[in-house]
């Protein structure tokens, strides 16, 4: 497809849903518990586009990713807080220039995806960084709510609040957030007993979308292979490519639903064949469960327990008070 | 009438069956909850909890999650029945009243064998102060837990504001319940203490010991036994010696002559 011939996403309609995020990511109470849908925002990533920058040095999502978020991590304590009794620390601090795979200092990377495909080889260049999950567990269940879904849709960290457990990389399917050591709260808490750095990955450039600027990424790609707006035109945009190119979507059911589509002239689960899940570097499953979804119904069961505890705790007294009161009259009876 | 004497086996009625029943849950649910609430922290893994026989399941976070999420349901329940159930009675023995902690003070020295103990009711006074410090504790994590697992479920971006308030309430009364929980067992180690475990498990306790510490209630006891028993079960000669016992208090002097012998 030609550059020219891509679709444009309304400035209007991104800068209309930033300036609403924005507005509903204050620190006052909302007025509605969570989002408006028309205040969440999605990426696309046409996979059919995307060239992995193979004439630079590096990508240029990579790159300028890279640039806006190299001041990010403080300096490092050292020596390293030894954490106890797991003696695991992530140190990428002196790693800082790995560029194949998600660190604490590299948030998006591409993986190249050699592939047969009628027939015929096919190279696709996918980018890969957080989804950014309609309902992300590694939000949801972080003991600090330091990771929060935010209105807009991003997924953020807040690094002054994270301890660096790296439960939010246990639950998320592909692992994205990357621990770094020696930073963050935990180490003027309990160093070496409670927490071990501060948990890193893509945060959709939240800071950015507040002020009306395009992520990074988006922003950078030299063919437009990403971007950004409200989330029911990304979907509408990602459908229309899907049966223009008679290609494949990934993000829409994937973990419960993201926030990122990408749409693929080649089926996924052939993508996924060429990803071998190593750390740093997650495969891209088609059809990804949420896993949390088996909470769901207990969760629900606690939301409703309230009334039962209620209905019967009064049915329980009525009973005891009509009892009483029959006792009553009857000894008044006996007693003449 | 749950609350009464039998005098032929020597022992005093403490607790309904639903009070029993309100308290096993709600302790046992709540140490669960406790429990699966420190590996949501995440602890298991690290500190090798996962490799104990029995707890390998501690450090897969769903599973814990569903574990905290089925505790809760009997730990709500029970503690919303037991607010209704009681509030509708107009059951007011835990609650605090003028001068408890005054006379809590009092009988914490009397512990360390200074002074003496006061006669109590059927709850010691910082027995009803440790109900309502406990019960606001319950009624925070109850709240705040409400709270989160309404957005784990319907709004994951529900306001930071309100989602970091209730991690933080929960967080922090998940501290307190453990330092009640540790109180509330220092407090039965003490000997005088002691008997008062036999009512929590069998809903009795010894008439000697409610005589000679719990004056009060039995006074209590007796009085709506000469209004509530049948003339024919309670012999008239028993009736007014069971109040002259108390009247008279022999048994508080018992319980002086004990204290001080220990």
């Amino acid at each position: 497809m030609e550059l020219s011939k891509i679709p444009q996403i309304s400035r209007r309609s991104f800068l209309k849903a930033s300036a609403g995020a924005a507005a509903l990511s204050g620190l006052a109470l909302p007025n509605t518990a969570h989002a408006r849908e028309e205040d969440r925002l999605a990426t696309l990533i046409d996979l059919s586009l995307c060239d992995g920058c193979s004439d630079r040095e590096m990508p240029a999502c990579v790159s300028t990713c890279k640039a806006l978020n190299k001041d990010k991590i403080p300096k490092i304590s050292e020596p390293i807080p030894v954490p106890w009794p797991r003696k695991i620390i992530e140190d990428w601090s002196k790693k800082k220039d790995v560029v194949n795979r998600l660190t604490s200092y590299n948030f998006i990377y591409i993986h190249k995806a050699d592939m047969e495909w009628n027939g015929q080889k096919k190279t696709l260049f996918v980018p890969r960084r957080c989804m950014h999950c309609d309902n992300p567990a590694c939000a949801t269940i972080c003991p600090f709510s330091a990771n929060h879904k935010q209105p807009n849709g991003a997924v953020v960290i807040d690094q002054d609040l994270c301890f660096g457990g790296a439960k939010c990389k246990t639950v998320c399917p592909w692992e994205i957030p990357q621990r770094q050591s020696g930073v963050g709260i935990y180490l003027h808490v309990l160093p070496t007993l409670m927490g071990n750095g501060v948990m890193y990955k893509c945060d959709l450039c939240n800071d950015r979308l507040r002020e009306g600027k395009l992520p990074g990424c988006v922003e950078a790609c030299p063919r437009k292979a990403l971007l950004i707006g409200p989330k029911k035109e990304m979907d509408a945009l990602a459908e229309e490519r899907a049966k223009q190119m008679n290609g494949y979507i990934y993000g829409r059911k994937e973990n419960g639903g993201t926030s990122t589509f990408y749409v693929s002239p080649v089926p996924f689960d052939l993508i996924n064949g060429t990803m071998k899940k190593k750390p740093g570097q997650p495969d891209m499953q088609p059809g990804v469960k949420r896993r949390m979804a088996a909470t769901d119904p207990l969760g629900k069961a606690v939301l409703a327990v309230p009334a039962l505890g209620i209905a019967v705790g009064a049915a329980g007294a009525f009973k005891w008070l009509a009892q009483r009161k029959a006792d009553v009259k009857g000894k008044e009876k006996d007693n003449g | 009438m749950a609350e009464r004497i039998i005098r032929e086996k020597g022992l005093v009625i403490r607790h309904s069956a639903v009070e029993l029943i309100e308290h096993w849950v709600i302790a046992i649910s709540g140490l669960i909850l406790a429990l699966s609430g420190f590996f949501e922290m995440p602890t298991a893994n690290r500190y090798y909890i996962t490799s104990l026989p029995g707890f390998s399941w501690a450090g897969d976070f769903f599973v814990s999650l569903n574990v905290h999420y089925a505790a809760s349901v009997l730990f709500i329940a029970a503690a919303l029945f037991h607010l209704i159930y009681h509030g509708m009675r107009g059951d007011k023995g835990m609650i605090p009243q003028k001068g408890d902690f005054k006379t809590s003070v009092a009988v914490i020295k009397n512990f360390f064998g200074k002074g003496e103990e006061p006669p109590f009711h059927k709850y010691l006074p910082e027995q009803r102060l440790a109900y309502i410090g406990m019960a606001f504790i319950i009624a925070m994590l109850i709240l705040s837990g409400l709270v989160k697992t309404y957005k784990n479920i319907y709004a994951p971006d529900m306001s930071l504001t309100v989602v970091l308030t209730a991690t933080w309430i929960h967080n922090i009364f998940f501290v307190f319940f453990i330092l009640a929980f540790l109180g509330h067992m220092a407090a039965i180690i003490l000997k005088p203490n002691q008997p008062m475990v036999r009512g929590i498990l069998t809903g009795a306790v010894r008439l000697d010991y409610a005589r000679h510490r719990h004056p009060l209630w039995l006074e209590d006891i007796e009085k709506m036994e000469v209004f509530l028993i049948p003339l024919e079960q309670t012999p008239l000669a028993e009736i007014p010696h069971a109040i002259e016992e108390t009247e008279i208090s022999p048994v508080v002097e018992t319980g002086k002559e004990t204290v001080n012998q220990d």
